[in-house]
C-alpha cells in the first residue's frame, strides 16, 4: 500500500526548486483569488489552468493543489473585514468573523480563522493519505457496472445538494451528461451531432467547457454589480494567533469540525459551504450559550473555517481513487490531470505512485507554508478587497480567452469558452445551479460507457445487472441518502411536537 | 422587469422544443461498418438523456405556471435594475463582439478592445481605471507570447 520507493521520489520531486516555486506560486494565487470577492477556488483554478499544459505532472497539480486549498482560505479574509465571502466556503464565517471585526477584535477574528484553516487542512490530508490507498485497492476491482453506480451516485447526490429545486438539478445534470454524448461515438464510431465540423469529432473539449462556465459566467454575473464600492476599516487588519490555552479550550471544535469537512467532502457534491454550515450548526447545538453565536465568538470562526479547509482533502479521495469528482474545484482538477494525460482512478495508483505521494505529501507542505504566507498576505489583504470589480472582469476574461487559446491553438476551443460562459451565465439568472451541469460534463463518458458495457454483460438480464455486491452497497447507499433529508425533516417536526406538548 | 417566473417558463418550453429537435437529430445516428451491429446503438443514450431532460422541464415548467416559483427564496427578477441587466447584458455583447474581432482582425486588436469595451458597458468613468486594465492587457499579451511562446 505505501511504496516506499515512491515515497522517496515523492520527497525529490518537492525538493525540485521549480516546484516548491510552484507550491508557493499557487498559495499566493490562491490566496489573491479567494480574497477577491465571487472568485472561488473552480475558477482560481480554471484560470491557472492553461499554464500547467506546459509543466511536468508534480509541479503542475501542486501548483492547483496549492491554488485550491489558499483559495478556500483566502475567501475567509474577506469575509471577516467586509462581511463578503470572497468564496461560497466563507459564508458561513460571516456571523461570527465579521461580528468580531466589528467589535475591534479583527486580529483575533483573523488569526483563528487561520489557525482552524491550517489545522483542518492537515487533519483532512493525513486521512486522504491513508484512505485514499487503500479505497483504491478496492476500486481496482471495479468494473463496468460498479463505476455505473458509483458514477450516477455522484451525480444524484450533487443534484440533491446543489440546490432547492430537484428537477432543476436533475435538468443541469441531464443537460451536462447530454453534452458529453456530442463527437464520435467511442464505441462504434457512429458521427453523434457534429454538425459536420472535424472539431466536434472527439467532443467539446473538457477544459475550455469548464473555465468557461465558472469563470466566464461569474465575471459577466460580476459586471453587474461592477460599481458597487466596499467600505471597511483597514486598521484592524492584523493577525493576533491565538494561544495554546485557547487552541487548548477548541481542541474539540478542531477535531469535530475536521472529520466533519473530511466526511462532507468525501461525499460527492457537498462541498466546502455545505461543510462550513454543518460544522457551525454542530458546535452551536453542541454549545451551553448558543445564543452567543452570530456575536463574535471564537467557536463561531473555527467551525466553519476548519470544516471548510478540511474538504480538500476529502473532495481528492473520490476524484483520486475513483475519478468521480467530490466538488466542482476538484472536477477542474481533473481536466488537469487530463491534460497530463492522466486518468484519475485506481489504476493511477497503480501505475504513478510517485505522483500520488507527491500530491500527498505536497498537501501537507501548503498547509504548513499557508501560515506563513497567510499572515503576510493579512497585510496586504485590504489592498485586494479594494480592487473595483471593473478591473477583475476584463482581466479575468482576458486571460480566460488567452490561456485556453495558448492550450489548444484554437479559436474553436475559445467560441467553445464563450458558449459555456454564456450557458452558465443565462442557467445561473435563471435559479439554476452549475455545480450538476460541471459534475455531469466530467461524469457522462464514464456513465454511458460504463450503462453501455453493463447492459452488454447483463444480456438483457435484470437480475445480472444488478448482480454486484459493490454496486448494491452503492444503490443501497444512494437510496439512504435520498431518503435522509425527508425522514431528517420527520424527526425533526416530531420531536418539536414533542417540544410544545411539554 | 423580466420575471423569474416567465423567463424560467420561456426556457423550460426551449429545453423542451431543444430536446425534441435533438432526439430527431439522433435518429439519423448511423455506426461505421462491422461495429454497427455491435452492443446498443448510438443514440441510446443521447435520447434516454433528452427524455429525462423533457420530464424535468415540463416539471418545471408546471411549478412555475402553478406555483410561480421553484425551491425556496427565489427572487422574483432575473435582474436586480434595469441598470444591472443593462451592464450585464450589455458586458456580454461586447465580450462576443471581441471574440468576432479576434477571428476578424487578430489577437491584438481583440485585447486592445475588451478591456475599454467592458469597462464601458460597466459604466466606468474614471480613466485611472482604464489605464491599469490596459497595462494588464500589456502584460498578459508579454507573458503568453515572450514567457509561453504562445503565438497568436
Amino acid at each position: 500500500m505505501f511504496d516506499l520507493a515512491a515515497i522517496g521520489t515523492a520527497f525529490v520531486n518537492l525538493a525540485d526548486p521549480f516546484t516548491f516555486l510552484m507550491l508557493v506560486l499557487g498559495i499566493v494565487l490562491g490566496l489573491v483569488i479567494g480574497i477577491l470577492p465571487g472568485l472561488g477556488p473552480p475558477i482560481a483554478i480554471a484560470l491557472a489552468l492553461p499554464f500547467t499544459f506546459y509543466m511536468e505532472p508534480v509541479p503542475s497539480l501542486v501548483l492547483l493543489l496549492a491554488i485550491y486549498n489558499a483559495a478556500i482560505y483566502g475567501g475567509s479574509i474577506s469575509a471577516v473585514a467586509v462581511g463578503i465571502p470572497g468564496t461560497g466556503a466563507a459564508i458561513a464565517t460571516v456571523m461570527d468573523g465579521n461580528a468580531m471585526f466589528k467589535n475591534g477584535r479583527g486580529g483575533e477574528a483573523l488569526g483563528l480563522s487561520l489557525t482552524g484553516s491550517i489545522i483542518g487542512g492537515l487533519i483532512s490530508v493525513l486521512c486522504l493519505t491513508f484512505i485514499a490507498p487503500v479505497l483504491a485497492t478496492v476500486a481496482i476491482k471495479f468494473g463496468p457496472r460498479e463505476f455505473l453506480a458509483i458514477s450516477i451516485f455522484g451525480l444524484v447526490v450533487v443534484v440533491r445538494v446543489a440546490g432547492a429545486s430537484l428537477s432543476k438539478g436533475l435538468l443541469m445534470g441531464g443537460l451536462g451528461i447530454f453534452l458529453t454524448t456530442w463527437g464520435l461515438d467511442e464505441l462504434n464510431g457512429a458521427e453523434r451531432y457534429t454538425f459536420g465540423s472535424y472539431h466536434l469529432y472527439e467532443g467539446i473539449p473538457l477544459v475550455p467547457f469548464l473555465v468557461g462556465l465558472f469563470a466566464v459566467s461569474e465575471v459577466l454575473i460580476g459586471a453587474e454589480k461592477a460599481l458597487d464600492k466596499v467600505r471597511f476599516d483597514q486598521t484592524s487588519l492584523r493577525v493576533n494567533l491565538p494561544g495554546m490555552k485557547t487552541l487548548s479550550r477548541l481542541k474539540g471544535n478542531l477535531m469535530r469540525s475536521s472529520l466533519i469537512g473530511t466526511i462532507i467532502g468525501i461525499i460527492p457534491g457537498e462541498g466546502a459551504a455545505v461543510a462550513a454550515f454543518f460544522a457551525y450548526s454542530e458546535e452551536k447545538r453542541r454549545s451551553k450559550t448558543p445564543e452567543k453565536f452570530g456575536t463574535g465568538i471564537p467557536d463561531g470562526i473555527v467551525a466553519p473555517e476548519t470544516a471548510n479547509n478540511a474538504t480538500v482533502g476529502g473532495a481528492l479521495i473520490p476524484t483520486l481513487t475513483l475519478g468521480v469528482p467530490g466538488s466542482p474545484a476538484a472536477a477542474v482538477l481533473l481536466g488537469a490531470f487530463l491534460i497530463q494525460g492522466l486518468a484519475p482512478g485506481p489504476t493511477l495508483f497503480d501505475e504513478r505512485p510517485d505522483i500520488m505521494f507527491s500530491l500527498f505529501l505536497g498537501l501537507f507542505l501548503i498547509n504548513i507554508l499557508l501560515l506563513f504566507i497567510g499572515l503576510v498576505a493579512i497585510r496586504f489583504a485590504a489592498k485586494l478587497i479594494l480592487v473595483p470589480m471593473t478591473v477583475i472582469v476584463p482581466t479575468v476574461l482576458l486571460l480566460s480567452v488567452t490561456g485556453i487559446y495558448a492550450v489548444s491553438n484554437s479559436l474553436f476551443n475559445v467560441g467553445v469558452l464563450l458558449g459555456a460562459g454564456l450557458l452558465g451565465y443565462v442557467v445561473r439568472k435563471l435559479g439554476y445551479s452549475i455545480a450538476p451541469l460541471s459534475i455531469g460534463f466530467v461524469l457522462g463518458h464514464i456513465l454511458e460507457n460504463s450503462l453501455r458495457q453493463s447492459i452488454t454483460i447483463a444480456d438483457g438480464s435484470v437480475a445480472e445487472f444488478f448482480n454486484t455486491p459493490i454496486g448494491l452497497g452503492i444503490y443501497a447507499a444512494l437510496i439512504l441518502t435520498i431518503l435522509w433529508g425527508p425522514i431528517s425533516d420527520w424527526l425533526k417536526s416530531r420531536n418539536a411536537g414533542k417540544v410544545e406538548d411539554a | 422587469m423580466l420575471s423569474q417566473r416567465w423567463s424560467n417558463i420561456v426556457f423550460a418550453i426551449l429545453i423542451l422544443i431543444g430536446a425534441a429537435w435533438f432526439a430527431w437529430v439522433a435518429q439519423g445516428f448511423e455506426a461505421a461498418g462491422l461495429l454497427a451491429s455491435s452492443g446498443l446503438p448510438s443514440k441510446f443514450f443521447p435520447q434516454l438523456l433528452l427524455a429525462g431532460m423533457a420530464i424535468c422541464a415540463v416539471i418545471v415548467l408546471v411549478v412555475y405556471l402553478v406555483k410561480g416559483a421553484a425551491g425556496k427564496n427565489e427572487d422574483t427578477h432575473v435582474y436586480g435594475s434595469g441598470a444591472a441587466a443593462l451592464r450585464g447584458l450589455s458586458t456580454l455583447v461586447a465580450v462576443v463582439a471581441g471574440y468576432f474581432i479576434w477571428r476578424t482582425w487578430g489577437f491584438e486588436v481583440m485585447a486592445v478592445f475588451i478591456g475599454p469595451a467592458t469597462l464601458l458597458t460597466m459604466g466606468e468613468r474614471n480613466p485611472v481605471i482604464y489605464g491599469i486594465v490596459l497595462a494588464l492587457a500589456g502584460g498578459v499579451y508579454l507573458v503568453f507570447t515572450q514567457l509561453l511562446g504562445t503565438q497568436f
